[in-house]
């Protein structure tokens, strides 16, 4: 591999952890490492990254850059691709990621794989491993000519923790019209059902059907085990429960002593909000449900069948 | 005003996947498809904008083999005012960058001030669609939105970032915008509208139609392979009746001292 282009996040003034896994996955395939740094005020970030690993370090730097907008960031990243001619670009699947690559690539009228897992070379090509189809498939795409773009998942590689004396470059001519204005970001408020600190978690997905099914079948389970209530995405999408209920990256990241998923496929963005917990049992009727992957312990059936089975064997074992 | 929104027609989300022979994609025979989900809200967000001032138009369009029909026939019985459909054998082993390029064809004829479409497809999961074609038309774009406010020239979103916070900002239109889910509440056809939709317009076009030959849109991101992941570590799965099942989930449960 010859050169390959990084471009960096920032996430509360310092480097998003997703870069420094960029860097590891850039550095394995050998080669010539150059990275981005892109905003407002960022010279120390990308000292930083130098240090890092990261290579060459272009900064990007400019009053217009302080919050992303796709224009400013195009204008760079372009910038940057013509000066540094590099044959693979990297970039994190993030909200930003998502926003700018595909733009980028077809400005660049090149390849690109979105949300890769695995990058492996082969002879002189790559091949990048993402899942499909929800998780159900992996898939190995090639792409042809270069550049070529991948993004990458958050946590697909380890962040890279080795030292290098890398150097910082400015990058001229970046700042310019934005045609997207930022007005601002909004949190939402904090709800009373905070299950960062629930020790049991017991989450409901589509496979519970219909809201009452949250209210006859899996509270019973709910208020055996002493647990919170979660759910998956398309459950709040619904109506079926507030937002606050939501595990996953757009909605909480939980670590509890045990989290049981009832009904829920287990795709990567349910994942990211429970797959630190301390011990996971997943209940859901296809044995190939991805959610197997990560749980400990799987049930295999009817959730209309199992949970209230469960719920009796609870209760039995409280009463003795 | 006059919205152009993309849909695309996926499997059905309780279809049984097979690979296909060639292992490079499923086989789609015997499986149902069904709008993609993220496309709904999107075709619901436009459909919102016409009741509002029903002078607006709705166009939806979709790059797909003719199966794809039905899909659109439902996005006419809802409400929108015609329909696009390309299609050319040619057209196959398509990736984001060829199905943004055919789709660009037919908006640049169009001249659409609102493009709306999902974040991303309920099969291939790729999320590049929607900034492709915007910049391919040359517009701006905001991706994963759960809500739009139409103001004169312009429109002001929500877009869905990380852990539940959302970002503002403001794009003038003409605009390209994703629809991220629960962006609002997707009406059903009623069966006046799905009578209605027999009579809309439905255009079916092959590549030579809109301009564009198979070579220009050749892909450039091929699928070498897909496969049922190698299971790893995996759950340990409990067998036995459900009471069975029941009794061991209970015995999990103390062993980590939470009963
Ligand atoms: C037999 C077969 C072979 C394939 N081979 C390849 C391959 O080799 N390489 C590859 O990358 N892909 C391949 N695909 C998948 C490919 O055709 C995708 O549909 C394509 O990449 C575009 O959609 P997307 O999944 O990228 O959409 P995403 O970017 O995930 O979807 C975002 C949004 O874009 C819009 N959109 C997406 N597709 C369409 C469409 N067709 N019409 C209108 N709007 C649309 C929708 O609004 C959608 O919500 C193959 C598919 C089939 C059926
Ligand atoms: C940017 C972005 C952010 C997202 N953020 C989140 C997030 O924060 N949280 C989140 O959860 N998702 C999130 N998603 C959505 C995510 O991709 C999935 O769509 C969602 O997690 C699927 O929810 P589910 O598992 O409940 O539904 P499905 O995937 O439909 O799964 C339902 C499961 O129930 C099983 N089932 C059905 N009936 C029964 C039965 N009778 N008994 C037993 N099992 C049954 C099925 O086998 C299936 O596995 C996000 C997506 C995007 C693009």
């Amino acid at each position: 591999m010859a050169k390959t282009l990084i471009v960096a996040e920032i996430q509360k003034g310092a480097l998003r952890e997703s870069t420094l896994e960029l860097v590891t996955l850039a550095r394995k395939l050998g080669g010539e490492v150059v990275s981005l740094v892109i905003g407002s005020g960022v010279g120390g970030v990308a000292e930083d990254l130098a240090k890092k690993g990261g290579g060459k370090v272009l900064l990007a730097d400019d009053g217009s850059l302080a919050n992303y907008n796709l224009d400013g960031w195009t204008r760079a990243i372009g910038k940057a691709v013509e000066s540094e001619k590099p044959e693979l670009i990297l970039i994190s699947n993030t909200p930003i990621g998502w926003d700018i690559a595909g733009a980028l690539a077809a400005r660049l009228d090149c390849g690109i794989v979105s949300d890769v897992i695995r990058i492996e070379p082969d002879g002189g090509e790559l091949v990048f491993v993402r899942r499909m189809f929800n998780a159900k498939f992996d898939a190995r795409l090639r792409v042809s000519g270069t550049p070529r773009i991948a993004t990458v998942q958050p946590g697909a590689a380890e962040a890279y923790t080795g030292s290098d004396s890398g150097s910082v470059a400015k990058l001229d001519g970046v700042g310019g019209d934005v045609r997207t204005k930022f007005v601002e970001i909004r949190v939402a408020p904090a709800g009373g059902h905070d299950l960062t600190k629930a020790e049991i978690i017991v989450s409901g997905g589509r496979g519970l059907q219909k809201p009452e099914n949250f209210d006859a079948v899996l509270k019973p389970l709910v208020e055996a085990l002493g647990a919170q209530m979660g759910a998956s995405r398309p459950v709040v999408d619904a109506g079926w429960l507030p937002h606050e209920y939501q595990v996953g990256s757009s909605g909480q990241i939980v670590s509890p002593k045990l989290y049981v998923a009832v009904g829920i496929s287990g795709a990567i963005q349910h994942l990211v909000g429970m797959k630190s917990s301390n011990f996971i049992i997943a209940i859901n009727k296809d044995a190939d449900a991805p959610i197997f992957e990560v749980a400990d312990v799987g049930i295999v059936g009817d959730l209309f069948e199992i949970v209230p089975a469960l719920v009796g064997a609870v209760k039995a074992a409280k009463g003795s | 005003m006059k919205i152009l929104v993309c849909l695309k027609q996926v499997p059905h989300k309780d279809a049984r996947l097979e690979l296909a022979p060639d292992g490079k994609w499923i086989s789609d025979a015997n499986i149902k498809f069904e709008i993609n989900d993220y496309d709904n809200y999107a075709l619901e967000e436009a459909l919102r904008a016409k009741d509002k001032d029903p002078a607006t138009e709705v166009v939806v369009v979709t790059v797909g083999p003719d199966r794809v029909q039905q899909s659109l026939r439902t996005a006419l019985g809802m409400g929108a005012d015609r329909a696009v459909q390309v299609w050319d054998d040619g057209l196959a082993g398509a990736d984001s960058l060829t199905i943004a390029k055919t789709v660009a064809a037919v908006a640049k004829a169009e001249k659409a001030d609102l493009v709306l479409m999902g974040l991303m497809s309920d099969d291939t999961n790729y999320s590049l669609t929607g900034p492709m074609l915007a910049a391919l038309l040359g517009v701006p774009h905001a991706t994963g939105i759960v809500s739009a406010k139409v103001d004169g020239g312009q429109v002001e979103v929500e877009r869905e970032l990380e852990g539940g916070a959302l970002e503002v900002v403001k794009l003038p239109l003409p605009c390209l915008l994703t629809a991220q889910t629960g962006m609002n509440e997707v009406r059903y056809a009623s069966l006046k509208g799905i009578m209605q939709a027999k009579k809309k317009p439905l255009d079916k076009k092959s590549l030579a139609d809109v301009g564009l030959s198979a070579g220009a849109v050749a892909p450039k991101t091929k699928i070498e392979k897909i496969y049922t992941p190698p299971k790893g570590a995996g759950a340990e799965i409990l067998s036995g009746s459900k009471d069975e099942v029941a009794q061991k989930f209970v015995g999990k449960v103390k062993e980590l001292g939470l009963l």
